[in-house]
């Protein structure tokens, strides 16, 4: 498997890795002992304040710096599908990550840095591989509904990614090379001075992407290259001002290879893609008094992609896709603590977004205008006890105003067990392609969709050029979409029995009416189908989900992580229960009455998903390994009307009553088994050396985002300048 | 070993030879579940293979009359000798615009078996108002149109799956009652259908009572 090529390449990249190190290390003039980092565990995520996370009263867990190094992961989609309770599922036509929490799908969980939204959720998910994991310092992740601090789409939960601050004069570079050409360089630098901080971050990163299916023409993941910028400047302006300037810059561009179905005749296309995506965030901090702090930021970020696509056979333009998204937000808070029993968060803010895409049909700007105010009262009445309640008024251009409250308690019942509930309510707006999206695709069958704004219209053109065969619903009854709402509940608990021994365990209960599904509206008289969007479904998920740690040996630790989940559309399971669901058997054709028992409940959502981690760190010999093991189990496919490398994906739905029943065809439960191994030296250089999903599980229709069997190498070099000690390293 | 066999099928035929002495010894006849297979609704002369649309369509309808369970000519399509038209989707039935019958339908949800007695009202004939005002094709009384009449069309499979459990209850012209379920829309009615299966076939399960009674039993 090691081709010429491959050792060439590989020499050449450890070769010039080499010459860089001394060059880094000689100009930074770095200490030999490196403050090992404390684990930090402040999140602000969970109130917008910097609040120690076992004192929250809501279900947050914190992935740091430490442990993403650990795992050896390069992007964000690689940490977050080994948590529990997060289930990364693909995308529309199965292609990109998206994030599933609490049995929500990845539009419903809200994903920030620094609380800044990241933008582009160009088909309704966010693509995780955007965010490098070098420059992240840690990420908090809050479950249950936020749109009480975050407003829309924090439905599910939030994402928060912390990124590193200026912090000491130090640095570090990491390279990493492995399976798929995969390559990756990355490096930050911290510089402070007596006012002023600054960190910088740089990453490349490009793989030659997968073929899960070879018979097929095309990748299934094509080759890509993208770089990352991140920088933070941190400014003191006075003992009670702080002026924060941060910024990235992402682009990456990758090269397809597509087979198009057009006319009932295959063609070949090849062409390139590109994505870029910035963001500037001036944040201004004011200690008024010892009770008053006040904040101001003005966010602003830019996301576009383009995909252009030629015929393979003369080159000539075949298919266009563009996609450009702003986003604009200025924001006012202030925190206000009363004394030690309350504290009073106020905040304001105005979001303007636009988007101009191909998708819509002109070229037209789309905008929306968003205009909120948020309050939260922190409420302690004991010591053990804690209240924490608030809410959020949005006021929305396009789908009117939403109110959010939320309460949550927290209760110390003693030193070892604490008590969590916390109920809300969430929103996810309309979003810009539910609204204005006019696309067709070629591909895959063909299908065409249409926004509830531009449907009507659109469908009325058609039918008078005589294209409609057949409507499948009445178009007259299509727009005015509404956000889709939720109301949740977590109820948990945290037991602390040892300090080598913790379990944590939480129940949940989303239900989320005005859902917006895809309706299909018209088929073509050449065959297409038409799709719009309505607030059809009304579902629940709900279920438990727990985290055990162990430290069995004194350099051993084991964690098991297990989620058990139901999420049901309520529509069918009330017709369930009434007996008005039935099921015919495909192979006798007999019909039967489908029991409560068995419905399975939404497409997607496995019942069962875990995993088992074990992990060695003996830090004094600088070695470290792990072995972990993530597992999804069964779950099932719905229409989802894509094809991966021209392969239709097929629905679970066996038995025509288009829902999924225990009688459907499933796609069956799978584990995924990583392990890596570790050793630093004097603390200085670290080596990791580790294979992804070692037993080479693939399924190049319905989990087409699981690449094969990945080894890898990497090396990385952290250096520092402690003022107290001036040793030379070399 | 051998021994059991034997008996088994002995006791076959005996049970066959007891039913069809039951047939012809009661008065009035027990009505039976047939299934017609492959009835062709204009399938064309074939299909395209890479999109599965029929190549060659007619347009015309092809009619169906429960009492003789056969298919009617086509040139019968101004007499009542039939009940029910197939083209594509769409279904008719002999009444208003559709042809010179008082033919009536009700769909019904449940178990075909334990359908015992038709309705006695809810009956509707094409061109009575329809579930979706103003489009195309909905003056039927089966109205057509995925999950509105007898299909859901499952677009990543590009196929129309007869929806479990609705059954579609006939009056016919002669005020007889018959009862069917629609299982296949695919030629042979294949398990799992894909678009690369002929299309425009039907496939489905029916009793006819032939006296003057609601009871399917």
């Amino acid at each position: 498997m090691f081709t010429k090529d491959f050792i060439f390449t590989a020499v050449i990249r450890f070769l010039s890795f080499l010459l860089l190190v001394p060059l880094i290390t000689l100009s930074r003039q770095t200490s030999d002992t490196l403050t090992s980092k404390q684990l930090d565990e402040v999140v602000v995520t969970a109130t917008r304040n910097e609040r120690s996370m076992g004192a929250l009263p809501m279900p947050v867990s914190l992935i740091t710096n430490a442990q993403i190094k650990t795992i050896g992961s390069l992007r964000l989609n690689d940490v977050l599908t080994e948590q529990t309770g997060l289930v990364i599922v693909p995308q529309v036509n199965a292609q990109g990550n998206g994030i599933q929490m609490q049995g929500l799908n990845p539009d419903y969980t809200l994903i920030l840095i620094d609380g800044e939204p990241i933008i582009g959720r160009y088909t309704g998910s966010l693509e995780l591989s955007r965010i490098a994991v070098g420059s992240i310092k840690q990420i908090e992740i809050v479950k249950g509904p936020s749109s009480s601090l975050y407003g829309s789409d924090a439905l599910a939960g939030v994402i928060n990614i912390i990124t590193e601050r200026p912090q000491g004069n130090r640095g570090n570079f990491s390279t990493r090379y492995g399976t798929n050409n995969t390559f990756d360089m990355a490096g930050g630098m911290s510089l402070t001075g007596k006012k002023m901080g600054m960190y910088l971050f740089g990453n490349r990163f490009s793989s030659d992407g997968y073929d899960l299916s070879p018979e097929n023409f095309g990748n299934t993941v094509s080759p890509f290259t993208n770089y990352t910028l991140n920088s933070k400047i941190t400014y003191r302006i006075s003992s009670d001002m702080d002026l924060t300037l941060s910024g990235r810059y992402f682009t990456e561009s990758q090269q397809f290879n597509f087979e198009v179905e057009s006319n009932g005749e295959l063609i070949r296309t090849a062409g390139d893609g590109t994505t870029a995506d910035w963001n500037f965030n001036p944040v201004f901090t004011h200690r008024v008094s010892e009770k008053l702090k006040t904040v101001a930021r003005f966010y602003s970020t830019r996301y576009k992609t383009k995909t252009q696509l030629e015929l393979e056979s003369d080159g000539s333009p075949y298919y266009k896709d563009d996609f450009k998204q702003s986003f604009l937000r200025p924001e006012l808070n202030a925190e206000y603590f009363f004394n030690k029993k309350s504290i009073l968060t106020l905040g304001t803010g105005y979001i303007y977004e636009r988007v101009q895409t191909s998708r819509y049909g002109d070229v037209e700007r789309r905008t929306q205008e968003t205009t909120y105010g948020l309050f939260q009262h922190e409420w302690f009445p004991t010591e053990k006890f804690l209240v924490i309640f608030g809410g959020r008024l949005d006021y929305n251009s396009i789908y009117g105003s939403q109110f959010s409250p939320k309460i949550s308690t927290r209760f110390e019942v003693n030193k070892k067990l604490t008590l969590k509930m916390s109920g809300g309510v969430g929103f996810k707006a309309p979003d810009f392609r539910q609204l204005y999206f006019n696309f067709s695709n070629s591909a895959g069958g063909g299908y065409s969709v249409l926004g509830t704004e531009v449907a009507i219209s659109r469908l009325a053109e058609l039918d008078a050029a005589g294209q409609i065969e057949i409507y499948l619903f009445d178009p007259a009854k299509l727009g005015n979409l509404k956000a889709e709402r939720s109301l949740s509940l977590n109820v948990g608990a945290h037991l602390e029995v040892s300090p080598s021994l913790r379990m944590e365990l939480n129940t949940f209960r989303n239900s989320i009416d005005n859902l917006i599904e895809t309706q299909a509206v018209a088929i073509t008289t050449s065959g297409q189908s038409i799709y719009s969007y309505r607030n059809i479904l009304r579902a629940y998920t709900q279920g438990i989900e727990s985290d055990f740690s162990f430290r069995i040996l004194k350099h051993v630790s084991l964690s098991f992580g297990y989620q058990m989940l139901f999420a049901k559309d309520k529509d069918v399971a009330r017709a369930v229960k009434q007996g008005d669901v039935y099921w015919r058997d495909p192979n006798t054709l007999v019909t039967k009455r489908l029991n409560p028992t068995e419905y399975f409940g939404l497409y997607n959502r496995s019942r069962h998903t875990g995993n088992v981690k074990i992990f060695y760190a003996n830090i004094k010999k600088g070695i470290e390994a792990n072995l972990r093991i993530i597992y999804r189990g069964k779950f099932g496919v719905g229409d989802i009307r894509g094809n991966i490398q021209g392969q239709v994906i097929p629905a679970s739905d066996r038995n025509n009553n288009s829902i999924l029943d225990v009688y459907d065809q499933f796609v069956d439960g799978y584990a995924v088994v990583n392990i890596s191994a570790a050793k630093t030296i004097k603390q200085l250089v670290r080596f990791q050396l580790g294979v992804d999903n070692l037993f080479d599980y693939t399924d190049s229709i319905v989990i087409p985002n699981l690449p094969g069997r990945l080894f890898y190498a990497s090396v990385s070099c952290s250096f520092s300048k402690n003022k107290s000690s001036n040793k030379k390293l070399i | 070993m051998i021994k059991s066999v034997y008996s088994i099928s002995l006791l076959a035929i005996s049970s066959i030879a007891f039913l069809s002495c039951s047939d012809d010894e009661a008065p009035s006849t027990p009505v039976v579940s047939t299934t017609f297979t492959n009835l062709p609704a204009d399938p064309g002369t074939g299909f395209d293979p890479m999109n599965g649309q029929p190549t060659g369509i007619t347009g015309k309808f092809t009619f169906f009359n429960f009492k003789t369970g056969e298919i009617v000519p086509n040139a019968d399509s101004a007499t009542v000798g039939w009940d029910l038209g197939f083209r594509a989707t769409s279904i008719i039935i002999n009444s208003n615009t559709s042809g010179p019958g008082t033919s009536q339908v009700k769909l019904v949800d449940g178990i075909f078996d334990a359908l015992t007695e038709a309705p006695i009202d809810g009956y509707f004939s094409d061109n009575d108002p329809s579930p979706i005002a103003g489009a195309p094709n909905t003056n039927l009384a089966i109205p057509t149109g995925s999950g509105q009449g007898w299909y859901t069309y499952d677009g990543a499979a590009m196929v129309n799956k007869p929806t479990a459990g609705k059954i579609i209850v006939v009056k016919t012209s002669d005020g007889r009652y018959a009862k069917m379920e629609i299982l296949s829309y695919y030629k042979d009615a294949p398990a799992i259908p894909t678009f690369n299966n002929e299309a425009r076939y039907y496939t489905f399960r029916y009793v006819y009572q032939p006296n003057e009674t609601r009871s399917f039993e």
